[in-house]
């Protein structure tokens, strides 16, 4: 061991005790915590890969041994694969407007004005709520009877709608409170992006009489490839996995017609003790989420060149 | 004729920034001012504001009384135990990792980075059935069987600890690239130990850091309601974003609405991090802005 260590220039000069009383302290403090987190983290996963190839119910004695059974099932059948399908373009709609929108916002706070830290902080406040503790507004303003919205709209004149019986308005509030809650951190990271931007890259772009739009299209937007990377690749991870925001709002009716895969492996897994097709639904929804991203990663990337 | 150009434009730009700022704090406003309601007048308000008929307060002082508040003190102790521990372990793992040269560096390095890329829906319910098969827990055998292990245990609020705090850990071996070892090469040839450097020497020059981190870290551990509202069933023992999540729930089933209540705590469980943000935001702007622009 004494000959493999590689030592730095500086610490090699005191001997190799010295180097030895490092990595034993090093070891003395990384492996407790890596052991522990590999105990709640690293245990799980592999209990999941394991886990989707059996019929569990967690009651009586052991999962039993199914092999490919339960990841036929999801594909032979529509039940799961509509959800799936529904997870990704749902989960599109959500990263897509907040991505948009947040971008905007970003571009409507890089200015001068001096009450411009007073919106930075409104615009982030949503995402300092948990979830649970904001969606309810939403479920009260929709109520079919008595709800505010519906109330408002008469008032003003239209026609009440009954929200929680349209697949589309139920999809459209879903959306809106995703992008309300997420577009703040967003937006701030945007904003990190335009002012590291070197102005004067801008002046000499005025120099040669560019317009506005071609600041944002030859110098803005370049600029900002990584940080849209970094928003889009995070904002793939986190929607793929979204089911909360559709639980709490629309509890994926109408007749399931908002529910997504999630939420069904949520409910498979917690509420029903499904656990062998629970597994089998999220080692799919898993790979197609590292697959996105990797996709993701590769246009990047291939866009470099 | 350019000064009042610029003047409307500030001026719609301020018109923009309002609107956006009111659809940003209605909710929170819905929020407070639905708690005051009386929970029979809620139901016919119907209106965007819901103003209060009769101003009731019990709603509020409800998660204040000997059988309200448990939820409430969950939050504040899981909150300040993760917070501690999350700074302890990114400051001496941290440290190590930045300044020690060992075998198998390279390596814990990998795992801090690959970690953060698993989606977390690959553990979500495979811990679930490892927690209900934890031997010797909640009733079971020494295989795991028989009981429900550590499933509606309160303990679940404090020993999950996964590679997601690994973040930090990154964050602070980062940081610790811009400071200068003469300090603590100074203290040890002075005769300081180890952990007598780490608390008199690293952590007072690394506060900007640490202070990131535990801010960050006291956040998200109050807005985790997804960890209780999955394993703890019994109020007393979840916390109280968790409690609302259960409220919300239920508001899809058939039955009995208590709008208000739920209001009301939704208001109390907001309060805390909103604090947080308003007075120590520096901290979390700089910690989205480590994060996502450096990493």
């Amino acid at each position: 061991m004494e000959k493999t260590l590689q030592l730095p220039a500086g610490i090699k000069k005191r001997g190799l005790t010295r180097a030895q009383r490092e990595a034993r302290r090093a070891y003395m403090i990384i492996l407790p915590y890596y052991i522990y987190i590999a105990f709640w983290s690293l245990l799980p996963l592999l209990i999941g890969f394991f886990l989707g190839f059996t019929e569990f119910d967690g009651l009586s004695g052991l999962p039993k041994w199914v092999g490919l059974e339960n990841f036929r099932t999801f594909f032979a059948t529509n039940e799961y694969l509509i959800l799936l399908w529904r997870q990704i373009w749902i989960g599109m709609i959500c990263l897509f407007f907040n991505t948009v929108l947040s971008f905007l916002l970003g571009l409507a706070l890089n200015v001068n004005f001096r009450i411009r830290g007073f919106f930075r902080t409104t615009v982030y406040v949503p995402s300092v709520a948990a979830v649970s503790t904001t969606t309810a507004v939403v479920v009260a303003l929709l109520s079919p009877v008595d709800g505010g919205l519906n109330k408002f709209l008469e008032a003003i004149g239209v026609q009440p709608i009954v929200w929680n019986y349209s697949q589309f308005w139920m999809v459209f509030w879903i959306v809106v409170y995703f992008v309300w809650r997420s577009i703040g951190p967003a937006a701030i990271i945007w904003l990190g992006g335009l002012q590291s931007i070197n102005p004067s890259l801008y002046e000499a772009a005025r120099v040669d009489g560019a317009k506005r739009w071609q600041e944002i299209r030859y110098i803005t937007i370049p600029g900002l490839k990584y940080i849209a990377g970094y928003i889009i690749l995070t904002g793939v991870i986190n929607v793929m996995q979204m089911f909360d925001v559709v639980m709490f709002i629309s509890r994926g009716n109408p007749y399931g017609k908002t529910d997504v895969l999630m939420y069904r492996i949520y409910r498979d897994g917690i509420q029903s003790f499904n656990l062998g097709m629970a597994g089998a639904q999220s080692i799919v929804l898993g790979i197609v989420t590292i697959i996105f991203a990797l996709m993701y990663f590769r246009f990047i990337v291939r866009s470099e060149d | 004729m350019g000064k009042t150009r610029s003047r409307i434009i500030m001026t719609i730009w301020l018109l923009i920034m309002s609107v956006v700022a009111i659809i940003m704090l209605y909710p929170f406003i819905y929020s407070a001012l639905a708690g005051l309601n009386h929970k029979d007048d809620f139901g016919h308000l119907g209106s965007l504001l819901p103003m209060p008929k009769r101003i009731v307060l019990s709603n509020f002082l409800y998660i204040f009384t000997p059988n309200g508040i448990r939820p409430l003190i969950n939050t504040v102790f899981r909150t300040a135990w993760y917070t501690v521990n999350v700074c302890l372990m990114a400051v001496l793992v941290g440290y190590v990792m930045a300044r020690y040269e060992f075998k198998g560096k390279k390596f814990f390095f990998a795992v801090i980075i690959c970690s953060q890329l698993v989606p977390s829906v690959l553990t979500l319910i495979p811990s679930f059935v490892m927690v209900s098969k934890i031997p010797f827990a909640g009733g079971n055998n020494w295989m795991g069987i028989g009981g429900r292990g550590l499933i509606n245990n309160i303990l679940m609020l404090y020993l999950p600890f996964g590679w997601n705090n690994l973040l930090w850990v990154f964050l602070f071996i980062q940081s610790m690239r811009s400071i200068p070892r003469d300090l603590e090469e100074a203290a040890e040839i002075d005769g300081c130990g180890f952990f007598r450097m780490i608390f008199r020497i690293l952590i007072p020059i690394q506060k900007p850091m640490i202070a990131v981190i535990a801010v960050n870290t006291a956040l998200s551990t109050w807005n985790d309601w997804m960890t209780p509202f999955i394993y703890i069933n019994k109020i007393q023992d979840s916390t109280l974003p968790a409690y609302v999540g259960m409220l919300t729930a239920q508001l899809q089933a058939f039955g009995d609405r208590d709008y208000p209540k739920l209001f009301a705590t939704a208001t109390v469980a907001i309060i805390p991090p909103f604090l947080i943000f308003l007075f120590l935001q520096k901290y979390i702007i700089q910690g989205i802005a480590s994060v996502g622009i450096k990493g």
